[in-house]
């Protein structure tokens, strides 16, 4: 019994928080040092064979998912979770006591000044609400005040927001749902296995006078195929301005160069199609021969030592960087400018009209506003921890009629005493009456 | 309105170079009115540091917080402004001389920046960017005045007793609370910070958390602190153990500000 009590102090106590926060950011620091999402191969190359079968071990290639760092987190709420269970009945009585004056009464206070004629002026230079008449112990005239009580509650605020946020956190990381689709106008693409397609209606990336790019602006249309009538929602979409269709959040992420890719069969024409960079056509009759666009340039040059790549953004000098397979193996790669032909037994392939594609994410996650009250509530806790200070101030009356003024500030310490010595000294200087 | 700025710029140097080397003397010949000279200094010092950055987001046609040299520049107006009121609020000019030569780094690392205004790639182009960089320059100017603070905390206890030091330095309760304050006014705006990356990052990216490395290290900064101020309310680890802290804080703080975009790449490396 005495274990098990002893267990429950423990993960309730802030010694606790404090060494799980250490072991937090010591592992965050260690997740964001190693790079993440490696193979054993890049570890063993960039450090050796020894430290990269260590950081697969012990999961730091993906340090921030794995069940260690999960488990400090976890911890961390539980800890949280009972340290706000355990500290809410004293608060709440904390809170009550705090606005009555039978406590305070009896103490002596942080700081006192005596022989003060009027005590309500100086609540008032404290910014102390109206004082209340009460009584001391021994019956004589009293008064007290008291102000900013919601304070108290600032830490516990904080904690429960943080709480929220790590929830609203986790459970997005575990229910939430992430496709992209990419292509030019016209183009339609399914929204992985939602039943969702959207249309790429329009693309157009928004070029400044000295061309930069100033914004990638994509309309699209999507449609609910599982619905009679394949209803459908529109928007327009730019970097910065997502759009909600349908309860996915559409992004216009980034950008990449397509062309139109025609193939032709002893002279005749085959099949034409837009084909992203990175992309590639399977031949309409022959699906085995497989012709990849592997990359575009706009502005074609060959560096020497670097390869090929591209001078500016401009459509100066297109190439196209390609390769071709035939069942799996790798027949040729090659860079073709505007107007080569390839050919390949009795088909030619020619790429043209390069235009820019969209890449757009979309992303469904039903917990971001948890996690954003979280950080609000989080927030909330702070302005009260730190700049809602609670404080009182009483007063009792001596036989001479001259009162003693006290006073506690939570957290004021010598900055509290020294704005009472200036409100009783600001009291001192005033001419007498 | 460019040119203009850059004089400015060189001129705010110059005096945060002169207000520094009058703290010294301060502390030096031990003659409070030149302390005042110094305070009065760093206030017009600031003005006009103030006029450079409202003329260079005049000239950029926008606000002047986005790349390494306007961030830098902010940043120390960040740690000018907190120093500035902290000195005046509890009359420690002893605080102006110990952030001054801090704040001179800054504006000399700024110094040393590109300053070419650039246009913006569509990513920063956000109303959330302005509420993002702000508070983090807000925050990182009370961080970079609790770590002289905590300095200070941590030679009082080495300095004997000495007259004028003992009378211009408050006692360590005193100076305990004022760098609460200073730590408090930092996390405040680190969290603000922090949310509003979080809000705009969800708009740009798609996510609104993606342990980016320079999100990262502001997670292990806020952390650190939170760290310090459950040691300040724990027996026994007051005083050194949370001024340490507060020290570590603040190297995170410029691990995340300049260590990050230098080793580390991510998302933020553009800034
Ligand atoms: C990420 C984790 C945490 C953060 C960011 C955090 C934040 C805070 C903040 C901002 C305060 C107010 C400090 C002040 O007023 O000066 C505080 C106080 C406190 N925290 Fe935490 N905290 C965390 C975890 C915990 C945990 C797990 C415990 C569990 C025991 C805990 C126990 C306390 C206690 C006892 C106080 C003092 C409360 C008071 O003064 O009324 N904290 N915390």
């Amino acid at each position: 019994m005495n274990t098990i009590k002893k267990i429950w102090r423990f993960i309730s106590s802030m010694g606790f928080a404090i060494a799980l926060l250490v072991v937090l950011a010591a592992a965050c620091s260690v997740g964001s040092l190693v790079t993440q999402g490696q193979s054993y191969a890049w570890y063993a190359q960039r450090y050796s064979e020894r430290t990269a079968a260590l950081i697969l071990a012990l999961g730091l290639d993906d340090a921030f998912h794995s069940g260690w760092f999960i488990a400090i987190t976890a911890f961390l709420c539980l800890n949280l979770l009972l340290c706000n269970v355990v500290r809410l009945p004293q608060l709440i009585r904390r809170t009550r006591a705090a606005g009555r004056p039978e406590g305070a009464l009896r103490l002596s206070g942080d700081v006192r000044a005596e022989g003060i004629a009027n005590p309500q002026a100086l609540f008032e230079r404290l910014r102390m609400p109206k004082p209340a008449a009460c009584a001391a112990e021994d019956g004589s005239a009293a008064l007290f005040a008291s102000r900013n009580r919601a304070g108290l509650w600032g830490a516990w605020v904080c904690h429960l927001g943080i709480l929220l946020l790590i929830l609203g956190f986790g459970l997005g990381q575990m229910t939430q749902r992430q496709y992209t689709a990419y292509g030019v106008p016209g183009d339609l693409r399914p929204i992985g296995d939602t039943g969702y397609v959207v249309s790429i209606d329009d693309f157009n990336v928004g070029l400044r006078e000295d061309d930069t790019v100033e914004q990638y602006t994509a309309d699209i249309t999507v449609y609910d195929m599982n619905a009679d009538g394949a209803p459908s929602q529109s928007a327009t979409i730019s970097v910065n301005n997502p759009a909600t269709l349908f309860g996915m959040k559409f992004y216009q992420n980034s950008t990449g160069w397509a062309a139109k890719v025609t193939v032709l069969k002893d002279g005749e024409p085959l099949q034409e199609a837009v084909v992203c960079a990175g992309d590639y056509l399977a031949v309409a009759d022959k699906p085995e021969l497989v012709v990849y666009l592997n990359a575009f340039y706009p502005d074609y040059v060959l560096v020497p030592g670097v390869g090929p790549s591209t001078a500016t953004g401009q459509l100066n000098n297109p190439a196209y960087l390609y390769s071709v397979y035939f069942q799996g193996q790798l027949l040729g790669m090659n860079a073709l400018m505007q107007d080569e032909e390839l050919t390949i037994d009795e088909y030619t392939v020619t790429f043209s009209e390069p235009q820019s594609y969209t890449l757009i994410q979309i992303k469904a996650d039903r917990f971001t506003w948890l996690a954003l009250i979280g950080g609000l509530v989080t927030l909330l806790g702070l302005v009260l921890a730190f700049y809602v200070q609670p404080e009182r101030a009483w007063a009792i009356q001596g036989p001479d009629g001259l009162w003693t003024v006290c006073a506690q500030s939570r957290k004021g310490g010598p900055i509290f005493k020294d704005r009472f010595d200036r409100a009783v000294s600001a009291l001192n200087d005033r001419p007498n009456p | 309105m460019l040119q203009v700025e850059n004089t400015l710029f060189t001129i705010v140097m110059l005096i945060y170079f002169a207000a520094m080397i009058l703290y010294f003397t301060f502390i030096a010949v031990k003659r409070d009115a030149i302390a005042k000279i110094a305070v009065c200094l760093q206030g017009a010092g600031l003005a006009l540091h103030t006029a450079a950055l409202v003329c260079r987001g005049i000239g950029a046609g926008r606000l002047p917080l986005t790349n390494q040299y306007e961030f830098a520049t902010a940043f120390a107006w960040g740690l000018c402004l907190v120093s500035l009121i902290f000195v005046v609020r509890f009359k420690f000019p002893v605080l102006g001389a110990f952030s001054a030569p801090v704040t001179f780094l800054v504006i000399g690392y700024a110094a040393m920046q590109s300053k070419e205004v650039r246009e913006l790639m569509p990513a920063l182009r956000s109303g959330w960017l302005g509420f993002h960089v702000s508070t983090a320059i807000i925050a990182y100017g009370a961080f970079g005045v609790s770590f002289v603070l905590s300095i200070i905390f941590l030679l009082r206890d080495r300095m004997k007793a000495q007259g004028f030091l003992d009378q211009h330095i408050p006692n360590r309760e005193k100076l305990d609370v004022i760098s609460y304050r200073s730590v408090s006014l930092g996390l405040l705006f680190l969290t603000f910070t922090i949310i509003t990356g979080a809000i705009w990052a969800e708009r740009a990216w798609g996510s609104y958390w993606s342990w980016d490395p320079k999100e990262t290290w502001s997670l292990v900064t806020w952390i650190v602190y939170a760290i310090y101020l459950h040691l300040r309310i724990r027996r026994g680890w007051q005083g050194r153990a949370a001024a340490i802290f507060a020290v570590a804080g603040f190297v995170c703080v410029m691990f995340t500000y300049i260590g990050v975009n230098t080793f580390l790449p991510g998302v933020h490396s553009y800034a």
